[in-house]
């Protein structure tokens, strides 16, 4: 495999007020791969990626994409960075048209260009007939749809999606799945985190597990496997984070739910 | 898309934009994009098939504004001979009313969190971001300011002359800029040390002043024709330097009155260096404001429960089941803790708690204190009553009106609790507080005996709460609509529940000449409320049991 490194972290550090979201995260990431970035809530997935888009400012340690210093202020990394945010934010008011053809031109893009392509792009996604809709009526996969094609329009070499499935179904789920494996396999960056460990277990070409804002896991799957003993990525996962008293927690749930029930 | 003519005219400036380093394809983008959603403000659930008005709802009410600059600022123009005194009493209105609009039309410009993960993300600058943000809130200054003071400023050419129309233009965009910076300095100062939901509260509470302030001023304009022959002169004092509007009066008496004394030159001096300073002092803070903005989504400060022992212990004396109890304190909490409802209602409630007082005092000026107080003026809190069905009317919009699902979701054995608990809600947390306080004004007024008419004017409130409910609300869930659809309230139905009010007035002064009739009058009432109360809301009998 090509290894020419796109992404690289240096004890990245992040804390709001006395609370330390992030303890020294390294991290090298090379042409092509797709990375699974798993971990608890809380575990300061989504803090990492805002930092590395420059949304949150004031950490510490060395962030360096596509071989730039981030820290130097020049934003022109961005254009080539495609981002779908965790928190699914558009500006409902607009129509799927106006709001991809705006992004597209944020980009760089023309804008008959890139409403021409958002228009492909939508169809194949099968929501041409809503591409003159206002989001606001769109139901919760289909705004996720939208925000996965605005990411994509200007052809970026590295995407950061936080949790881009969430909302799909099952047969677009497998599309997108899809979609990222030919994409990396274009020679794209995929930085991806889910909570779906089934699918981060298939398609991740590397997995990153975060806990308490520190790496405790880095590599394939299979490495993963080899060093804990366990079946599957969940198992896996509820391992190394520590957790398992799931049963326990269910049993003591359970109980609270069925006690003083109103109807008897 | 549409092309702006706003942006037209921002196009002008381009090589200014350029100068400074602001991308300003990208920024005229961004604001083209801004403004065609400001024209949509409501969200189409519907998808533009019910949607009556669209359109920019702020450039409609650019109208008014020119009322209220016709109104509130013209009669300070013939105020007196010191041009310095007038000035500042105008300078000090608009500066009200620059600053409440800004806070309460503004902020979500100002505060808009999308912006970060939509527009950050993207390889646009931040310089270039800024600069769209603040454009942005300035294209509307502008527009508000310009309809605010042309009528002033049209009359003040034909008074004063050419040379003070110019310093009054000169001194508005200055005078704009310093509000802008101010606002967001007072944003900046709260996000700092508070949480995003208690700025969001202070914004509330600022649009609701707003509100009650143009209404009142409205009562009071009439009066202020009055004091314009009176002779003021001016006396410098050394806390003027502190009140940015006597800044700006100074230039007039500097530059037309040729005043040349120390106080003026400092005075006019800070009016051209003040909002200077505070642009620096803004693009300097520019970055902590953006990053104590995400704060905005947090509601970190509060972690105990609010006490609920006054709710509890109304809940118990009104409602009869426990279902309806559960709706009054959901009710309670909405009213409370909704801030859209809170910014139609509060302002109607502000009107009827002023209006009578003022219209007993406008009295007081035509005839002697005795003669009022011993006379039928209280009648005065009838005028209270009008707010009654916008407020009955208002209970049926919440901002989240998606949660309704819940009164289908839930098996709720008699859905005439909902609406009954829901009034109850209304009349103890709205109507009462008012009443009382009124009560104790009219009764300071015109002594005690004037308790059981008072006592009849609850009763006959509550009257009108039914009867506006069960001509307006039917059988429309609490809080289950958009506001879009507050305008549906028919104006004959308006129109006739004024009439109603309007004749129980009537009958109430009539009636309370005969001997002993006001006695009956209650008892009736009450009966009549009873009887009503049972016919709207029924219980039902469980066939279950």
């Amino acid at each position: 495999m090509n290894k020419e490194k796109i992404l690289s972290l240096t004890d990245l550090t992040m804390s709001y007020g006395s609370k330390k979201i992030l303890n020294g995260i390294n991290l090298e990431v090379y042409k092509g791969q797709i990375i699974g970035y798993i971990g608890p809530n809380g575990a300061g997935k989504s803090t990492t990626v805002k930092i590395m888009l420059g949304l949150i400012e004031g950490y510490g340690g060395k962030i360096e994409i596509f071989g730039e210093d981030i820290a130097k202020g020049d934003f022109s990394y961005k254009g080539k960075i495609g981002y779908v945010p965790e928190t699914a934010e558009v500006y409902d008011n607009l129509t799927a048209c106006e709001f991809l053809t705006f992004t597209g031109e944020l980009y760089g893009l023309s804008s008959e260009n890139s409403e021409k392509k958002a228009f492909e792009l939508m169809k194949e996604f099968g929501l041409e007939a809503a591409f003159h809709q206002r989001l606001s009526s769109f139901s919760k996969g289909m705004r996720q749809k939208v925000l996965i094609i605005s990411s994509l329009l200007h052809d970026p070499d590295l995407l950061f999606f936080d949790e881009p499935l969430s909302g799909l179904d099952a047969n677009s789920v497998m599309i997108i799945k899809e979609i990222l494996a030919q994409l990396a396999a274009q020679g794209k960056t995929i930085f991806y985190s889910s909570h779906i460990m089934e699918v981060v277990e298939k398609i991740s070409s590397r997995i990153i597990l975060l806990v308490e804002g520190k790496v405790v896991a880095d590599g394939t799957f299979e490495e993963l496997q080899e060093q804990s003993a366990e079946g599957t990525l969940e198992e896996i996962f509820n391992q190394i984070t520590g957790f398992t008293e799931h049963k326990q927690i269910a049993e003591r749930f359970v109980g609270l739910v069925s006690e003083g029930s109103a109807h008897d | 898309m549409t092309d702006f003519k706003s942006l037209q005219v921002l196009d002008y400036f381009k090589p200014l934009f350029l100068k400074v380093g602001i991308d300003y394809e990208m920024m005229r983008k961004i604001l083209q994009l801004k403004l065609m959603m400001d024209s949509r403000r409501m969200p189409t659930i519907f998808n533009g098939s019910k949607v009556k008005k669209e359109g920019n709802q702020f450039l409609k009410s650019l109208w008014l504004y020119g009322l209220y600059g016709l109104l509130m600022l013209t009669p300070f123009l013939f105020f007196g001979n010191d041009y310095i005194f007038q000035m500042s009493i105008i300078f000090s209105l608009l500066m009200f009313i620059l600053m409440s609009s800004m806070v309460s039309d503004f902020s979500a410009v100002l505060l808009d969190i999308r912006d970060k993960t939509i527009l950050h993300t993207k390889p646009i600058s931040n310089r270039t971001l800024n600069a769209a943000k603040v454009v942005h809130i300035m294209i509307y200054m502008f527009l508000l300011t310009g309809s605010f003071v042309v009528i002033p400023l049209v009359v003040s050419i034909f008074k004063h002359g050419i040379v003070f129309a110019l310093i009054f233009i000169i001194e508005i965009v200055l005078i704009c800029c310093l509000v802008v910076v101010l606002t967001a300095f007072a944003y900046l100062f709260i996000l700092r040390f508070f949480s995003g939901e208690k700025l969001k509260d202070i914004i509330n509470y600022v649009q609701i002043i707003l509100s009650i302030g143009i209404m009142v001023s409205y009562q009071l304009v009439a009066r202020s024709f009055e004091i314009v022959n009176l002779k003021i002169s001016y006396v410098f004092e050394w806390w003027h330097l502190l009140l940015p509007p006597i800044w700006y009066g100074a230039p007039f008496e500097l530059l037309l009155h040729q005043n040349y004394s120390t106080e003026m030159i400092i005075l006019s001096v800070l009016a051209f260096v003040g909002p200077i300073l505070s642009i620096a002092l803004y693009i300097r803070l520019m970055p902590a404001f953006e990053r104590n903005l995400t704060k905005l989504l947090s509601d970190s400060s509060r972690r105990k429960k609010k006490s609920q022992r006054m709710v509890n212990l109304w809940s118990k004396i009104l409602c009869r089941t426990e279902e309806e109890r559960t709706f009054y304190r959901f009710s309670t909490l909405m009213m409370r803790q909704e801030r859209e409802l809170k910014l139609k209602i509060y302002p109607q409630l502000g009107f009827a708690l002023i209006l009578p007082p003022l219209f007993i005092f406008s009295e007081i000026r035509t005839r002697s204190f005795e003669e009022i107080t011993s006379g039928n003026g209280f009648m005065f809190i009838y005028f209270s009553l009008l707010v009654i069905p916008t407020v009955v009317h208002m209970l049926k919009f919440s901002s989240n009106y998606k949660g309704h699902w819940i009164y289908r979701a839930a098996p709720i054995q008699n859905e005439a609790v909902i609406y009954s608990g829901t009034l109850k809600a209304c009349i103890v947390n709205f109507f009462l507080p008012i009443f009382v306080v009124l009560s104790v004004i009219l009764t300071a007024f015109f002594s005690l005996d004037i308790l059981p008419d008072l006592f009849v004017v609850l009763l006959v409130a509550i009257m009108v709460t039914l009867i506006a409910f069960s001509m307006m609300n039917g059988e429309v869930y609490p809080f289950s609509n958009a506001y879009e659809h507050t305008q549906d309230m028919s104006t004959f139905k308006v129109f006739a529940t004024m009439f109603i009010i309007g004749f129980l007035a009537f009958l109430h002064f009539v009636i309370s000449k005969i001997p002993y009739g006001l006695y009956g009058y209650m008892i009736l009432l009450i009966v009549t409320i009873f009887i009503t109360w049972r016919v709207l809301f029924p219980k039902k009998i469980s066939e279950v049991s």
